[in-house]
């Protein structure tokens, strides 16, 4: 126990010294309890995306290989069925599977938005072979899950009615609503534009309001299709606009996401659905590019982060250790005296480390505390930096991406179109890190230990008090 | 009498010297009585108390304690526990106060007085022999001019009440009276307590109060006088 109280004591008769013995300890502390939990905060958002984006695949065709298959007068199957893509979906290496599709839609009996109210369904020409093509005005968007319409919520919230459940039904925008009048319960009837024999009588389950921007892709910014004006999306079930007949070459566009469980088994799943039927002109992949660009600034700022850990305890441990050579050595007639009035090696080592052991504590707990108070702003900040770079990197990059047709159409060939960084973090201070940082800290106190311990293994009382007088 | 320390054929030599500084000494030094080394200075009084004390070993022959060769004893036990040391610079704590210099030897001794405040009393009573009221006792060494830390070290030396005292030149920074006394207190324990009380001193007002007088010359021991 006198041990414990010499040791106490001797915090205050070397304040100096261990002041800045705590001073070093505590920067260490406080350093890396920002980098871990950034970093640990970081490594979670970006697996939860890994898990996510990084985990989804998608079937998709590939032009190159559609296009060399024309050339070679190949005709490899590039329909595929709708039990196709069930099958696809039935893997034991998927955890889900969400089934979307959307295809332009003409209707006269309702008008779009922008389009011209007084004649609903004018758009209708010919085609300068004999038919008729409908120009588009509305876009018919399904999906087999509703939850994944991540825009709700956010810039799109129901104001009277429900989601879509069940078939037939949809919801609308109260733009569009007001401009027809449709109430809750309407039924409003649509036909394909382009596969004009694809026939729907939907109910209007739902209105929503919509603070989406009318026209958010840039490929629009010069033609403003009436099809492309977000008001006059009309949402419904994947069974729904399935329902009509199955069409995956003409008019429908399909893009269903196959969630893996493990997002390393997409060269695995890709074998099974190859053995499944799908052909070489269909791709199997996740979009690489979007993931790295939301998780780019994360994982830049991960880095940064833990190569400041890493230089920060490399530098922080070399200088402890100096001090501490230089602290036992300063004391060692201290050591000298104890020892020749007979107190054990192992009890003045004891000592020594359980001084070491206080201010270690001590520093773990203000470390702690002021660690995690500014992590939250650092973390803020620096993300902010590293997010600032990525967009200007993307819109630098951006018009190169983008093909400019004939038309003044714009098309771009970016996959991570659409997509933005990660620009938040949630900075918390968890058990994990608290672990982490116990483990550093011990490890702090055990090299600054082993120094002194080993330096006083070395003194013999009589030779360090003849040097001393 | 009983034999408290014995020497037998004791040489000792400075790491990396082949010079001896002492030749096979051979000595006893018995319970209950006060000896005074004498000689001159660098003839190895310093270094026989070192080797009294189980802070140094020789080289070649041994050292008994009560019969029992220092060689097969915890040094720090005998240290702390058995002998007392009186060193000629002091060797305190100096950023601690005389009282604790005091009531930590107790503990290390694992002194039969127990508890702080039964510490701390003894303490300022053994402080008050030497002459140090309380305010002093509360003051850092580092605060206490030359006699009163001498008077601190010998105090911590009879702390743990010792078998063995041993003191190089204890009465070197006091004044007559206080030498005086500290003296009457060496005396007393050897007589009174049966301690074996060894002092190395150049003066002669300590050798009067010896029981035995011995002389280091040229690496040799050798007693002057029998009291």
């Amino acid at each position: 126990m006198y041990l414990i109280t010499n040791a106490l004591k001797n915090l205050w008769r070397n304040a100096g010294r261990n002041i800045l013995i705590a001073a070093i300890m505590l920067a260490i502390i406080t350093s890396t309890v920002v980098t871990l939990t950034i970093n640990n905060a970081a490594a979670k958002i970006i697996d939860d995306i890994r898990l996510n984006l990084g985990s989804r695949v998608e079937i998709g065709q590939d032009f190159m290989e559609m296009r060399a298959a024309g050339l070679d007068g190949r005709t490899d199957s590039v329909h595929l069925s709708i039990d196709d893509f069930y099958a696809f979906a039935t893997s034991d290496y998927l955890r889900k599977t969400i089934f979307s599709a959307s295809m332009y839609g003409w209707s006269n009996t309702f008008c779009a938005l922008r389009d011209d109210p007084s004649n609903p369904g004018a758009r209708e020409r010919g085609d300068g072979q004999g038919g008729i093509v409908l120009d588009e005005t509305c876009k018919l968007i399904s999906t087999s899950d509703p939850t994944t319409l991540s825009e709700f919520g956010t810039l799109r919230h129901i104001t009277s009615g429900r989601m879509f459940a069940e078939l037939n039904e949809c919801i609308i925008s109260e733009e569009l609503a007001a401009l027809n009048g449709i109430a809750l319960g309407d039924v409003i009837t649509l036909q394909g534009a382009i596969v004009t024999d694809k026939h729907y009588s939907l109910t209007v389950i739902g209105i929503y309001a919509d603070f989406t921007d009318e026209y958010s892709n840039f490929m629009f910014m010069f033609n403003r299709p009436v099809s492309e004006n977000r008001r006059n999306e009309i949402l419904t079930s994947f069974a729904t606009l399935i329902s009509a007949g199955w069409e995956t070459s003409y008019g429908l566009h399909i893009r269903n996401e196959y969630y893996l469980k493990n997002p390393d088994h997409v060269r695995f799943y890709e074998q099974e659905v190859r053995s499944k039927g799908l052909p070489i002109t269909y791709n199997v992949a996740i979009n690489q590019a979007a993931y790295d660009k939301v998780t780019g600034p994360l994982s830049g700022m991960k880095g940064a982060a833990f190569t400041f850990m890493v230089v920060i305890l490399l530098l922080g441990t070399i200088v402890l250790a100096l001090i501490s050579f230089m602290a036992v050595r300063e004391r060692k007639y201290e050591v000298g005296v104890l020892r020749a009035m007979g107190l054990a090696r192992s009890k003045v080592a004891f000592g020594i480390l359980a001084e070491t052991v206080m201010i270690a504590a001590l520093c773990l707990v203000l470390g702690l505390g002021i660690g995690s108070a500014v992590a939250q702003p650092i973390a803020d900040n620096m993300l902010e930096e590293r997010v600032a770079v990525a967009e200007a990197e993307d819109a630098a990059s951006g018009l190169g991406n983008r093909v400019l047709f004939a038309q003044g159409q714009m098309q771009t060939n970016d996959k991570a179109a659409g997509y933005t960084p990660e620009s938040e973090i949630q900075v918390r201070l968890g058990g994990e890190v608290i672990t982490q940082i116990m483990l550093i800290t011990l490890a702090l106190t055990a090299l600054a230990g082993v120094i002194g311990v080993t330096l006083i293994t070395q003194y013999e009382p009589l030779k360090i008090l003849r040097e001393r007088n | 009498m009983t034999k408290c320390l014995e020497l037998r054929n004791v040489t000792y030599r400075y790491e990396g010297s082949r010079e001896t500084v002492l030749q096979k000494v051979n000595a006893e030094f018995e319970h209950a009585k006060v000896y005074t080394i004498i000689g001159e200075s660098g003839a190895g009084k310093s270094t026989l108390l070192s080797l009294l004390s189980g802070l140094d070993t020789c080289q070649e022959g041994d050292i008994y304690y009560n019969g029992t060769n220092l060689r097969s004893i915890d040094r720090d036990i005998y240290r702390s526990q058995r002998v007392g040391v009186i060193f000629q610079s002091y060797n305190l704590l100096l950023n601690s106060t005389a009282l604790y210099n005091i009531t930590l030897s107790m503990s290390i001794s694992e002194s039969k007085i127990k508890g702080r405040q039964a510490k701390k009393q003894a303490a300022y009573a053994l402080l008050a022999k030497m002459g140090l009221d309380r305010e002093t006792s509360h003051r850092k060494i580092l605060e206490l001019s030359g006699g009163e830390q001498q008077r601190v070290g010998i105090a911590r030396a009879l702390a743990h009440n010792p078998d063995v005292i041993i003191a190089d030149e204890p009465t070197g920074n006091l004044d007559a009276e206080t030498e005086q006394a500290v003296l009457a207190i060496f005396t007393r324990l050897a007589h009174e307590e049966g301690k074996c009380v060894i002092i190395v001193t150049h003066s002669e007002s300590v050798t009067a109060i010896a029981d035995e007088v011995l002389s280091i010359q040229e690496g040799q021991l050798s007693k002057l006088r029998r009291g």
